[in-house]
């Protein structure tokens, strides 16, 4: 199976985001700082559940359900 | 706005603390906010600040350097003082044990219930956050990370410094002196406030992948599958012993879109390269070039003035390693007119902070 990963982290950024752009940037950043840059997931990404669950608990640390 | 600064080299503290009391009679502050040398015992000086502005909520740290309006300073204090016309709330709260994610959880509480808002429904466009954290605990990026978490207000910040001696660093708080703390201050200014990071280096076509690492070192022991010491010395043409030599002028930065978040390698260590900053396995780091600090400060100050439509104060958390090559290239004092013009405060620091914790760049809060 592939884009999870994907489709988690643009989850994230949107319910972090609530649509403002400002803030859609700064959680992008903080994914990145985190390790997961936006840019380097795809929908043809494999779902690899070490990184799913890690996305999982920063998810739940940002207070955003999946 | 009203904000006045001071800065005394007084060697004595009662003197230095009449010296930046009298120099704010001006005002009544509602909170003061200083840096001071290292020279300057720790709990004495927090004491005597506390106890001279005991109208005001008093902050500050140690420092590896100063700056104030126009000028680069060393062995000083520096101080900004405001009232309630720039400043109209203000919180603070101590993480007493960096390494603590219980301690970091129990500072926010006490924000909050200072605030009565949970930090999470706090509007960032109405509030920003000022972080002093002990520049050699290690611990910045895991408080950083759990602060940006935590809230949508922006916490910028410095490392505290102690003049290069790496020995210890305080942050002060309510006349008391911290090590292995952080003070945690949140603002509601009165009026605009904008965030400037500046840094002085032009990305290189090379991209350095970390492929193995000890984050809590903040280590990297392989580049691209090979020994971090030969992989960046290989992107950069030299020999492995040269490479240290190339460390301040070619970091390596995480690119987040069309900005970068500098990461400066401190030393070699056995086949391993250690860093003032932690990176994660599998982050693409560019190999940076540095430029003119000066010119691009300059751009950077002026953009954001003109952006903002005027600057009635500024805080500048400035790396010491933009400092100390300042300095090498007799710019200090190019650097220290660039804020001239505008009521500036700043401390030469051991890292700053911003979104997350960064290394040879500068962090600075402006209020229109």
């Amino acid at each position: 199976m592939t884009g999870k990963i994907k489709r988690m982290i643009d989850i994230i950024i949107e319910k972090r985001s609530n649509g403002n752009e400002v803030l859609k940037n700064t959680t992008r950043t903080k994914l990145i700082i985190k390790g997961y840059n936006p840019d380097r997931w795809t929908l043809q990404s494999e779902d690899d559940p070490a990184k799913i669950a890690e996305l999982k608990q920063i998810a739940r640390d940002m207070g955003i359900e999946l | 706005m009203s904000v006045t600064t001071a800065s005394t080299t007084a060697s004595s503290i009662e003197q230095a603390v009449d010296d930046i009391r009298e120099q704010c009679n001006g005002i009544s502050p509602k909170m003061v906010l200083f840096f001071a040398s290292s020279r300057y015992d720790p709990v004495l000086i927090s004491r005597a600040m506390h106890d001279a502005f005991s109208e005001a909520q008093v902050l500050g740290c140690s420092t590896a350097g100063e700056i104030i309006s126009g000028r680069v300073m060393k062995d000083s204090i520096v101080a900004m003082a405001f009232d309630e016309r720039t400043i109209e709330g203000i919180a603070c709260s101590l993480v007493s044990d960096v390494t603590s994610p219980d301690s970091l959880a129990d500072a926010v509480r006490e924000l909050e219930d200072e605030i009565g808002t949970p930090l999470d429904e706090l509007d960032f466009q109405q509030y920003v956050g000022i972080i002093l954290i002990d520049g050699l605990s290690g611990s910045e990026e895991r408080v950083m990370d759990r602060l940006g978490d935590l809230t949508d207000v922006t916490f910028i910040g410095g490392s505290a410094g102690d003049d290069l001696k790496f020995q210890s660093t305080h942050v002060y708080l309510d006349g008391k002196a911290y090590t292995n703390a952080a003070v945690l201050a949140l603002l509601k200014p009165v009026g605009e406030f904008d965030i400037i990071k500046t840094q002085s280096f032009k990305p290189l076509e090379i991209t350095l992948v970390p492929t193995k690492v000890n984050e809590d070192r903040r280590e990297v022991m392989e580049f691209n599958d090979m020994p971090a010491p030969l992989a960046y010395a290989r992107a950069l043409g030299v020999s492995v012993e040269e490479a240290p030599k190339r460390f301040m002028h070619n970091p390596v930065g995480l690119v987040t879109g069309d900005d970068f978040f500098v990461r400066s390698p401190r030393q070699i260590e056995g086949d391993s390269i250690l860093f003032y900053c932690m990176v994660k396995e599998g982050m693409e780091l560019a190999l940076l070039e540095s430029t003119d600090i000066v010119a691009d400060t300059r751009r950077a100050v002026d953009e954001k003035v003109r952006q903002l439509g005027g600057a009635s104060a500024l805080i500048n958390f400035h790396c010491i390693l933009r400092a100390l090559e300042l300095e090498e290239k007799g710019q200090d004092g190019a650097y220290g007119s660039l804020f001239t013009d505008i009521p500036t405060i700043g401390f030469s620091t051991y890292g700053e902070e911003y979104i997350g914790h960064i290394n040879q760049t500068s962090t600075m809060l402006i209020f229109k």
